[in-house]
């Protein structure tokens, strides 16, 4: 989290941010993935970031959604750092629901965040069988606590999640019901 | 007189920075400055106390801040019989934090990071550590580095002399214990001890902390400690081990008091190992409970632990060797009910249905309020099919 604020700064003061109006309606992600959007978002694109696309409804840092659209094996569920220091954590094809959550919680961590896992149930997404998880994040960097949901799903050996996180106060239940219809319009193509 | 006061310390300080004996001949002789008054706020040392006051009213606020008052309160004590008369201007703040550092600033605020109260073995090795910070903070350590720190950059290195919240992100960063000079932390080491002594702690803990410490930095692969950011500015670890252990030897004796410490710190170390666990760092975790279970082979949590590090990493025989651990947990009879959830996982991995099944009842019968508990219920249906 620490480190997606850090590369957004550094990357705002480069003039190599940019913020693109993802429009309401179906809406294709990568190869396989199509939701449906029932109002605008703001995709983040900038160095550093992926491998999941980061949109807002607030503007960073206040809220985030990662989108995962077909994570391989072996790929990391975080931009990898060269510092060589910190842990990767990897995505392998055959996870099983507790451990995928594992790995969001992992990277949600790395900066000495504290993750707590609320619920993890089983529960349909993208059109298969998946699992849905809601969390609380404790940022370190602000101590702002966060609120959180997550979805996701293997297809034919690839991952396919959101992970929402905003503050507990005002903003996560703002959007929460956005992120539930976003998850449920989900398809991802056999 | 406050100024002769620092000077006299700081000749005491010097004269221990002679090698061999005369350091432990010059620890029996060593006297803390008298207390030090809060500086004019319009000298450097003025706006640096104002800087920590401030960064002190987030910490008091922080949600990492543990606010269990009767561990606050016993860490307090053993700050305050180490830190005699500078007691009263001594304030200790918990943090839940999954890495060995402590740290003091000079306006008397301490952090304690959970990671270290999980290391360490008894009252007297924490007493150690906290002992080397006050060191640090009698000998204005920090004052001089803050004179030092021109550069913008060494200012930020300066800053992680603290570990405050908002500098001290990056788990694989031990910032708070690097930035101070070598001579520094050969001083606050000797300190340290005298302090010790005085509080009638058995010095020898002081070396054990060190040589527990190398041996997680070791395990890790490609874990050079010389290499360790741990001691980039920190006397090599031999030496300082030996050091330490050559100034004990001086003065033998003292306390432990190894079964308070790890009775006040019971009720907390579920939490801390679970923390641990989650770092992700399985070879430094699994050196660490290797020696606590040597140390402690009755203690369930401590195998529980590292039978979750062992599933996780999952390398060759790995889930055999957690198997093991989950099973002497429950052996026990004081395992926590996740030992049950983790027995179950494996055995799901290895296709055993019945013996995955039996654990997950289990799992859900002594914990029905668990987080996980409808995936839980979900495995067992998909298994069942």
């Amino acid at each position: 989290m620490r480190n997606l604020v850090t590369v957004l700064l550094v990357a705002a003061l480069a003039g190599c941010v940019a913020a693109v109006k993802v429009e309401s309606g179906q809406k294709a992600l990568g190869e396989r993935m199509v939701v449906t959007l029932d109002g605008a978002w703001n995709q983040i694109n900038a160095p550093g970031l992926g491998p999941a696309q980061v949109w807002t409804m607030e503007g960073m840092p206040v809220d985030q959604l990662l989108i995962y659209t077909g994570l391989k094996t072996d790929e990391a569920i975080h931009a990898e750092r060269s510092d060589g220091n910190t842990k990767s954590f990897k995505f392998r094809s055959g996870m099983q629901p507790d451990e995928i959550v594992a790995l969001f919680e992992g990277m949600l961590t790395r900066d000495g965040s504290s993750f707590k896992l609320v619920k993890l149930a089983p529960a349909t997404f993208g059109g298969g069988k998946g699992f849905r998880f809601e969390y609380g994040l404790t940022r370190k960097v602000d101590n702002v606590q966060l609120s959180g949901i997550g979805y996701g799903m293997e297809s034919r050996g690839e991952l396919f999640a959101i992970v929402y996180m905003a503050p507990r106060l005002t903003f996560f239940s703002r959007h929460e019901t956005r992120v539930e219809r976003i998850a449920r319009s989900a398809l991802v193509k056999g | 007189m406050r100024r002769r006061g620092f000077l006299r310390a700081g000749c005491a300080c010097g004269a221990l920075l002679i090698p061999g004996l005369g350091r432990a001949q010059a620890l029996s002789d060593w006297q803390p400055p008298t207390r030090f008054a809060r500086p004019d706020i319009s000298t450097d040392e003025g706006g640096l106390w104002a800087m920590m006051d401030r960064e002190e009213t987030k910490l008091r606020r922080s949600p990492f801040t543990i606010r269990d008052s009767d561990l606050r309160g016993y860490v307090h004590d053993i700050a305050c019989r180490l830190g005699g008369e500078h007691c009263s201007d001594i304030r200790v703040h918990l943090v839940r934090t999954p890495l060995f550092n402590a740290s003091m600033s000079p306006n008397g605020m301490m952090q304690v990071w959970t990671g270290l109260m999980l290391r360490v073995d008894n009252e007297a090795q924490l007493a150690a550590v906290l002992g080397h910070e006050i060191g640090h903070y009698l000998a204005r350590h920090s004052l001089e580095r803050l004179r030092d720190a021109k550069s913008r950059s060494a200012f930020a290195q300066f800053m992680g002399l603290f570990g405050l919240i908002g500098a001290v992100g990056q788990l694989a960063t031990l910032a708070g214990a690097f930035a101070y000079s070598r001579d520094h932390e050969r001083e606050a080491d000797s300190i340290g001890l005298a302090l010790m002594r005085n509080a009638g702690y058995d010095p020898a803990e002081a070396a054990k902390v060190w040589d527990n410490l190398l041996l997680e930095i070791k395990a890790k692969p490609g874990g050079d400690p010389a290499s360790s950011p741990m001691f980039a500015t920190h006397p090599p670890p031999e030496e300082r081990k030996e050091t330490l252990m050559r100034l004990a030897e001086a003065s033998p004796g003292g306390v432990t008091n190894e079964r308070t410490w790890q009775e006040k710190t019971a009720p907390l170390r579920h939490e801390w190992l679970g923390d641990e666990i989650k770092r992700g760092q399985h070879e430094e975790s699994l050196a660490l409970l290797k020696r606590m279970i040597e140390r402690t082979p009755s203690q369930a949590e401590y195998l529980y632990a590292r039978a979750e590090v062992y599933r996780l990493r999952a390398k060759e025989n790995d889930l055999d060797a957690a198997i093991a651990d989950y099973d002497a947990a429950v052996a026990l009879g004081t395992e926590p009910p996740q030992a049950h959830r983790g027995l179950g996982m494996i055995y799901r991995l290895r296709n055993q249905s019945a013996a995955a099944k039996a654990s997950f009842e289990r799992y859900l019968q002594l914990a029905p309020e668990a987080p996980d508990f409808a995936i839980i219920k979900s495995y067992m249906e998909e298994d069942r099919t």
